[in-house]
């Protein structure tokens, strides 16, 4: 069992490294032109600079920061609004249309009202982030609390439950499952949005670093951003994995 | 102790109870049985509280059940959904204590003791998916006692279990009852379960769902699953039971 995960751990490994030889090749060979597409080892090393010299793990650190911020506000919200309309038929009944209606839209899309309203602040990066990383956490969270086995509501009666009691030791836990999905999907708008709101309120991070160097054709100082933004997106998924075997180990069978 | 009186139900516009009248006396253990249809666990459901009657009345020591009460306790049938899948053994038998708002100091010690009374000692750190069938059965009532009740109400509790198992919850939710004194209400399919449980066995017919028959059982305790069974005072009860299902479903 050990040894096979093992294996496959090696195999993936040998995947990517497969996958940076091949674009080290394309670029050695100059089948794409370096003003482009600059060779790993030049990202690399901009990316080296830019940590040392530069003010790119500065940057880093704020779009990490606007992404978590935006998320934990989505989540927050997402949950306790997924909780009211979830557990009420009625709520459902209501707003789900709205709701379906809401979702499919591009959160890019509420750009330009978040900045006629917000301005090219810090106050509307965070506010796009949030309302794109809602929409996951809000279908997730009704989800959940509509699915709750109608059998623990009449164990919690036959006990005698305090209401909130019922929420808080049975229809949330019970819920957990579809919530850290709903957490997991929110966390990857979170950070596309924090890049996009960078980029077009100008705030200091990976996404205007990327645009400027896009914009000054410095390819490497670009794919140096894009590495970081590819290892947030990694460390994040395994950092929410990890959290969410945790909270539920009970799945773990025998 | 508990009275049903002339109790009709309708549920959306199905009649599944009709002119119903049934009176369980205090420590008195009750057998329902009946084909599928016959109103048996809606009858447990209206003892519990859970439903109210459309016309008549449904008491408890002299008190309409408006309802469900801490002090009458209902084991479901399907403990694979009673039970709270992300709390441990331990865990689920703290939500009853924790329902009543009782003191955290010595409760640990309780839960425990409760868990070695249904034949779960040491077991409180697994999940229930850890636990087999009748462990997980076994740890139910054990949430159900922890409310110390004056009334088991048991919705075919042992339907889902294979027979040797069955055999030995049977005897231990028979001990257990006599122990604590509690009356029992009890539903199942199984003519020999309700008559080897019961004080009484009521026998009831569907559509709509009415009690048709009452039979008193006179068996000596503490019973036995070997010579009970042969007692010759068994197996008639379990003709007279047999060929009274059997016109009903003819």
């Amino acid at each position: 069992m050990k040894v096979e995960r093992l294996l496959w751990l090696g195999a993936s490994v040998l995947v990517f490294a497969g996958f940076i030889y091949l674009w080290q090749l394309i670029c050695d060979y100059r089948w794409v032109s370096p003003v482009f597409l600059p060779g790993p080892d030049r990202a690399w090393q901009a990316l080296m600079r830019g940590m040392t010299q530069g003010d790119l793990l500065v940057r880093w650190i704020a779009t990490i920061e606007r992404m978590i911020y935006g998320w934990l506000l989505a989540s927050l919200a997402g949950i306790c609004l997924g909780a009211v309309i979830g557990s009420s038929e009625r709520a459902r009944a209501y707003i789900g249309p709205t709701l379906e209606l809401m979702r499919p839209l591009p959160a890019s899309a509420v750009v330009p009202l978040a900045i006629a309203l917000l301005g090219l602040s810090e106050t509307m990066v965070l506010a796009v982030i949030a309302f794109g990383g809602l929409w996951p956490m809000l279908l997730a969270t009704v989800h959940g609390f509509s699915a709750v086995e109608p059998r623990l509501y009449e164990v919690s009666r036959a006990l005698g439950l305090s209401r909130t009691a019922v929420i808080f030791k049975i229809a949330l836990p019970s819920s957990m499952p579809d919530i850290l999905a709903g957490m997991r999907l929110s966390l990857t708008v979170a950070l596309i949005l924090a890049v996009i709101g960078e980029m077009l309120a100008s705030r200091d991070g990976l996404g205007s670093h990327i645009m400027l160097a896009a914009r000054a054709f410095r390819s490497p100082d670009l794919f140096a951003g894009v590495i970081l933004l590819g290892v947030t997106g990694l460390m994040s998924a395994m950092l929410l994995g990890w959290f969410e075997s945790w909270m539920l180990r009970w799945r773990e069978s025998r | 102790m508990l009275q049903i009186d002339k109790v009709n139900l309708t549920l959306g516009g199905h009649e599944i109870l009709r002119d119903v009248s049934a009176n369980i006396g205090s420590g008195e253990f009750v057998c329902v049985v009946g084909p599928s249809g016959c109103g048996k666990t809606t009858m447990l459901r209206l003892l519990a509280g859970l439903y109210q009657p459309s016309a008549g009345s449904v008491t408890y020591r002299g008190q309409r059940m408006l309802h469900p009460r801490q002090d009458i306790a209902i084991v479901f049938q399907d403990y694979g959904k009673a039970l709270l899948p992300w709390r441990t053994a331990h865990g689920n038998v703290a939500l009853a204590f924790e329902a009543m708002g009782a003191p955290r100091e010595g409760r640990d010690d309780k839960i425990e003791q409760l868990l070695v009374k249904v034949g779960l000692g040491g077991q409180g750190k697994k999940y229930p998916n850890q636990l087999s069938g009748g462990m997980q059965q076994r740890l139910q009532i054990a949430r159900c006692l922890a409310q110390s009740p004056a009334v088991l109400l048991m919705d075919e509790p042992f339907g889902a279990l294979d027979a040797m198992t069955r055999q030995g919850l049977q005897d231990e939710v028979l001990s257990i009852v006599r122990d604590t004194g509690a009356t029992a209400f009890f539903v199942t399919h199984d003519l020999e379960e309700a008559i080897y449980l019961g004080d009484r066995v009521i026998g009831m017919l569907p559509h709509p769902g009415r009690v048709a028959i009452t039979v008193d059982v006179n068996l000596p305790y503490p019973r036995n699953q070997l010579t009970t069974r042969e007692d010759p005072e068994f197996l008639r009860l379990r003709r007279q039971l047999f060929d009274f299902i059997k016109d009903a479903e003819s």
